[in-house]
């Protein structure tokens, strides 16, 4: 899909075939990702007050600095331009709880950029998706203040409280559906405002920047894993919607599982992906340790997408089963 | 080959050339556990080397009357006899020591350092080069511990061995001294050294490449390219 | 046949001065692992049971529990050792308990894995000291984020709920177990 050009000057693309034809390029491609995730940014500041503008900008500003710096030290080519860094460090940003510290947004910058991206060697290299690497850094760095988090009070005053899926797992209580949808609950920046996540991810789908398999395959799965729990015993498993709303289920569906390099190439292996994710968030959230799985989910099926790939491999006709 | 080796060589190459950490990637089970401080990495060394050279010692002077097809079997005795001494002292007189070390000390009998040196060297070697083989590959395990336990301990509760180097404000970072933070900072020191060796191989053939144009003069070029 | 020989007389010899030596070093050591052990139930019986000047093991229950005294030799009580599953692992706890077996007399953790600087705080004082003289009537209750009101609650840790709720079930649990061994004809 991505397209590695090894000359500027002649453009040669130097991939073998099938040659897969994209209507974007991948700088314009992550340009229209930054756009899309506008709508999640504005709710952010909306529900957590102007602060958060300051986090996602320095988890923006650490993840430049940190890519042309790798960049300059293995001596290639210093790629801003190409909007990856700057999308990660924004990705990175809003799954933050809210009011995080600066100086540890900056460290889960550096790790995503470092430990997630350049370490295999850069932009199209990398198995997991980087801001997840970012984030699942911080969250064994810090728990206690990656679990903090604020009442969406237009920050008036910070008070402490729970999110749906940790008043879910520890107290048994159902968050209200409609305060989901638009994002009056507690829990990361860009993830509890369903409305705005998915003006962008619907935006990122309709011009083709984004597959649509994905995000839907983890609807579907989440709708079967999630509802026949919910259908075995109502009262003691949420059912599908709110596992949809929940947490960073939908941020996840359009912005992190869909990320080029660490998805699936085929249509069906995108299906398998999808599901496999919901499979996961589905028991992680119903009985794992932890109230949330979305990030974990996407890591794990990440470590599967070159298998995935390999085993839905179109074949070549005529080719032998 | 034995006698091209100097007694001084067999120590240093395990400290650099061959360390087990760092070159050898053997010993990765206890490396990776017991390195949540720097204390714990060092005791765990010491441990392992106790073993490691009693047991080089032992073989190495044996080592022509064991039949080959039962060496592997006499080895892991040896091995564990050792272990076993080590474990029960360390619980007689270290407790705490022994606490925090937990079911690492009985697993040295599978560290594969141990066993490795005895197969690769011990067997074949005299007592005193094996006893000086077993001191060297213990000093490199010594210092990689101390090193992955020192990083890990600064970062994931702000001491090295239990002195506080950096101040209050500075929030551990919780991830170091869990298993995720050895893997991390492992991998990270392996392309460190991985780095540094490459380069020193760079600049050795560079040399080497020097010393080499030295000893030509600007005729034997011409000859060499007229042939 | 002659290598089989060889071999066989190999490893009995080994076998032999390995087993000797090993003999001889644990019965120098056991002896003072022994010791510890003690020192260390000792330790921590003391420690749930400020009062206490001895204690005895009680013989007539499957399980380990200690009749702890005064200096009079008055029973005031049992230390419990119990352990039960936390979030990563087994928690091994020391609970007091005076004569009635419904109020507690301390809590001490002897051995846990939970996560560091989380769970591990189950171990600080800070949350240790709401045991001390807690009501165990009905059973040991938990209150999340509220200072406790009742008699017998204790509040989680914040961002350790689990380990927290871990320690009270357990604890529930041992004080179960010694209740319904009291009705089944008592301890000794």
């Amino acid at each position: 899909m991505s397209t590695i050009t090894a000359n500027p000057v002649y453009k040669l693309e130097l991939t073998s075939s099938p040659h897969v034809h994209s209507r974007w390029s991948t700088k314009q491609a992550m340009w229209m990702v930054v756009l899309a995730l506008l709508p999640a940014l504005i709710s952010s500041v909306i529900f957590f007050g102007f602060y958060q503008l300051l986090v996602v900008s320095v988890s923006v500003a650490s993840a430049v600095v940190t890519e042309s710096l790798i960049k300059y030290i293995r001596k290639r080519e210093i790629t801003i331009t190409d909007g990856s860094g700057i999308i990660t460090g924004m990705l990175l940003g809003l799954i933050l709880p809210p009011n995080f510290n600066l100086f540890f947004t900056a460290l889960g910058s550096i790790v995503a950029i470092g430990i997630g991206k350049e370490i295999f060697g850069g932009l199209g290299y990398n198995i997991f998706n980087p801001a997840l690497v970012g984030r699942a850094f911080l969250q064994a760095a810090f728990p206690v203040q990656m679990t903090t988090w604020i009442k969406p009070n237009m920050a008036v005053d910070s008070v402490s409280t729970a999110t749906p899926l940790s008043a879910f797992k520890f107290d048994s209580i159902f968050a209200d559906i409609s305060n989901m949808f638009i994002g009056n609950i507690g829990g990361s920046l860009g993830e509890t405002s369903a409305i705005s996540i998915l003006i962008g991810g619907i935006f990122l789908i309709v011009i083709g920047v984004v597959n649509w398999r994905i995000p839907v395959s983890m609807f579907l799965g989440v709708i079967i894993f999630g509802g026949l729990f919910w259908l075995l015993n109502a009262d003691q498993y949420p059912s599908p919607v709110f596992h949809m709303l929940a947490g960073g289920f939908l941020f996840g569906a359009f912005f992190m599982a869909t990320d080029w390099v660490t998805s699936p190439l085929t249509a069906k292996g995108m299906w398998i992906f999808g599901f496999g994710i919901s499979l996961v968030v589905v028991m992680i959230r119903l009985f794992g340790g932890l109230p949330e799985g979305v990030m974990y989910a996407i890591l794990f099926m990440n470590a599967f997408v070159p298998l995935i790939n390999r085993y839905t491999r179109p074949r070549i006709f005529g080719e032998a089963k | 080959m034995k006698n091209k080796v100097t007694i001084i060589k067999e120590y240093t190459k395990g400290i650099w050339q061959s360390n087990p950490v760092f070159k050898q990637i053997l010993g990765m089970c206890p490396t990776l556990a017991v390195t949540v401080s720097a204390i714990n990495g060092i005791a765990m060394a010491l441990a392992t080397t106790f073993v490691l050279v009693f047991s080089s010692f032992i073989i190495s002077s044996v080592r022509k009357l064991i039949p080959t097809q039962v060496r592997i079997a006499s080895y892991i005795v040896v091995i564990a006899t050792f272990v076993t001494i080590v474990d029960l002292v360390m619980k007689a007189q270290f407790p705490e020591l022994s606490k925090s070390l937990g079911p690492y000390i009985p697993l040295i009998v599978v560290n594969c350092i141990i066993l490795g040196r005895q197969e690769a060297f011990s067997s074949k070697n005299t007592p005193l080069r094996s006893v000086v083989d077993a001191l060297g590959m213990g000093s490199g395990f010594l210092i990689a511990l101390f090193m992955l336990g020192s990083i890990r301990e600064l970062l994931g509760s702000r001491t090295i061995l239990g002195f506080q180097l950096l101040p209050d404000f500075y929030e551990p970072w919780l991830v170091m001294i869990l298993p995720a933070g050895a893997f991390l900072t492992l991998g990270l020191m392996l392309a460190f050294f991985n780095n540094l060796s490459l380069h020193k191989k760079k600049s050795d053939n560079d040399k080497l490449i020097a010393k080499y144009l030295k000893t030509k003069t600007a005729a034997d070029f011409v000859i060499e390219e007229n042939k | 046949m002659k290598t089989v020989i060889h071999m066989l007389l190999t490893l009995t010899f080994i076998g032999i001065v390995s087993g000797g030596l090993l003999s001889q070093i644990s019965e120098w050591a056991e002896p003072k692992i022994e010791e510890h052990r003690k020192a260390e139930t000792a330790r921590a019986i003391y420690l749930v049971q400020p009062e206490a000047k001895s204690y005895e093991r009680i013989t007539n229950v499957d399980f380990e529990v200690y009749k702890v005294f005064d200096e009079m030799k008055n029973s005031i009580g049992f230390a419990l050792p119990y352990e039960g599953n936390g979030f990563q692992g087994k928690i091994r706890l020391m609970v007091g308990l005076n004569d009635e077996l419904n109020k507690l007399k301390g809590l001490q953790i002897l051995e846990q894995v939970e996560t560091p600087g989380l769970g591990t705080k189950i171990t600080e004082e800070n949350f240790l000291k709401q045991f001390l003289n807690l009501s165990a009537q009905p059973m040991v209750n938990w209150v999340k984020a509220v200072p406790p009101e009742k008699q017998n609650e204790i509040q989680t840790i914040t961002g350790a709920t689990i380990s927290s709720k871990a320690v009270v079930i357990i604890l529930n649990d041992g004080i179960k177990k010694l209740r319904d061994a009291e009705k089944d004809g008592g301890v000794k």
